[in-house]
């Protein structure tokens, strides 16, 4: 279904040596990254540690100070016209903390609106293949509620169709489920492991560390704007090499 | 009393319907519901501009609008018909009908007035809105109005139907500078009964009164069907998010 992530061309994030701040406060300090095809990636740390912020970098939903961020080699935060922006940016799928769905419209309208406005994709065919995504998300009997009548893991299920209708080769998470009752975490990862299953690049901020150690293939931990270390998960949750990392995993275990 | 009322009425309905039409120009009720109509008509589209001209990113939009609803928002409204009244004719030497320098007045006023409230509904909305629909993809304008402009004009509906009542009852301050509206004609009335001004403005307060509370059982009656076919949803968003006022400022 995901077809343009298997796609044959080569694509990667990647970050070189982006810095951010806030007047004189810095959030991000020259972060260095790249994200292979395919590749899951997930962001933790402690919070204010700028995961967030990161992640709304690479969509350009926050401006850099410096550095560059590229997708498949194209500068995200270069100057260019803002339809050349929308564009790109309909090619990277952001699933939000709040999901952010858009009240006014029922399920279905909220799967829609992007492939039809953004892309000019026919109503029709814009329908059934929306249908097919909140199947996929387990949805496919809520295509005509409104969000407001949603669970917040449904809520959050939608959002995930919403941004796969733009087909974008890329999914960037933010604390999917950071705002979901402990009973619903799991719908909303299932989902996400099965994006993972099918080889889509992903790069998630998240405190579930379940999820990190059996879906992720690499983990960036992020501390006071900086990647203090990269390491798979098992490297990661075993052998922490920054004292800091050390601390935050104890931290969790408490 | 009821007698007078209902004699009253029975001499001069003509006058209160129409004014001096065909005679003269047209007025009365007919030129107070043209007017009223006129003014909102033109003043909705005018404030929803106005406020996205407030949150633009580009100073040279945002600054001269911002001035503008702070003048407006600070001096009365009749001083600003009277200036409208002797300034432009003096500066243009145009001969503008009065009927159409009211128009042109209220629609500036009210539409900076309705502006406002505009511009608060799109900012309590929170940027959470906004953000996704850029991350889709949509362009700031078609984010606008897709997603952004059919919440926050619904959420308004209350307090854009007290600006549209407002409106209509501000058309009486055209009879300073004798605009033929339902004031003049009640007035004119007055004038040649002389002896019965208690009766001619119960007579005028009713009719205003008449036409106000229609306008707000309509925006009722439409708020209502717009409720239900959203299904009765609409999750308010938090305090909390009403305080980023951040928000929906243009961006790249």
């Amino acid at each position: 279904m995901i077809t343009s992530a298997s796609s044959p061309q080569q694509q990667t994030i990647r970050l070189s040596n982006v810095c951010k701040s806030y007047g004189n406060y810095p959030v991000l300090k020259n972060i260095d990254a790249e994200v292979a095809r395919g590749e899951v990636v997930v962001i933790c740390g402690p919070s204010g540690s700028g995961k967030s912020t990161l992640i709304r970098t690479i969509n350009r939903l926050e401006e850099i100070s410096s550095g560059s961020i590229t997708l498949d080699g194209q500068d995200i935060h270069a100057e260019m016209r803002t339809k050349d922006l929308n564009l790109l940016r309909s090619r990277i799928g952001f699933v939000f903390q709040n999901f952010n769905l858009f009240p006014h419209l029922s399920v279905v309208e909220n799967v829609t609106i992007s492939p039809i406005r953004v892309k000019g994709v026919a109503p029709d065919a814009a329908h059934e293949k929306a249908l097919n995504l909140l199947d996929r998300v387990g949805l496919a009997d809520k295509a005509g509620a409104y969000p407001g009548q949603l669970s917040g893991g449904q809520q959050q299920r939608v959002a995930i169709a919403r941004a796969l209708a733009m087909e974008p080769p890329v999914m960037l998470f933010d604390e999917p489920t950071s705002a979901l009752d402990p009973e619903m975490v799991g719908e909303v990862l299932a989902v996400m492991k099965g994006l993972a299953a099918e080889g889509m690049t992903m790069l998630c901020v998240t405190h579930e560390m379940g999820f990190a150690r059996e879906v992720a293939d690499r983990i960036w931990f992020i501390d006071a704007g900086q990647i203090l270390e990269v390491a798979s998960p098992e490297e990661f949750f075993k052998n922490p090499r920054h004292p800091r990392a050390q601390r935050f995993l104890t931290d969790l275990r408490h | 009393m009821i007698g007078d009322i209902i004699n009253i009425i029975k001499d001069y309905w003509l006058l209160l319907l129409i004014g001096q039409y065909p005679n003269g120009p047209l007025g009365g009720l007919a030129n107070t519901l043209i007017l009223s109509a006129l003014s909102i008509a033109l003043a909705f589209p005018v404030s929803i501009l106005l406020a996205l001209a407030r949150l633009s990113k580009w100073g040279l939009l945002r600054w001269p609008v911002t001035a503008l609803v702070y003048i407006t928002r600070g001096v009365p409204l009749l001083m600003l018909i009277l200036w409208s009244y002797f300034l432009v004719p003096l500066l243009t030497g145009a001969d503008v009908p009065s009927f159409y320098t009211m128009l042109t007045t209220l629609v500036i006023y009210q539409g900076a007035f309705l502006s406002e409230v505009v511009r608060a509904g799109i900012v309590a909305l929170g940027p959470g809105q906004m953000d996704a629909a850029r991350a889709l993809g949509h362009s700031y304008m078609g984010a606008m109005r897709f997603i952004i402009l059919p919440q926050a004009l619904y959420n308004m509906i209350p307090s854009m139907i007290s600006t549209f009542v407002a409106t209509i009852k501000d058309t009486t301050l055209g009879y300073v500078i004798n605009v033929p509206d339902l004031t003049f004609a009640a007035s004119q009335v007055n004038n040649q009964l002389l002896t019965q001004p208690f009766q001619v403005f119960l007579i005028l307060a009713a009719v205003y009164y008449a036409i106000c509370w229609s306008l707000t059982h309509v925006a009722n009656v439409i708020e209502r069907r717009i409720a239900r076919k959203r299904a009765g949803v609409v999750s308010r968003q938090s305090p909390a998010s009403l305080a980023q006022v951040k928000v929906i400022t243009e961006q790249p």
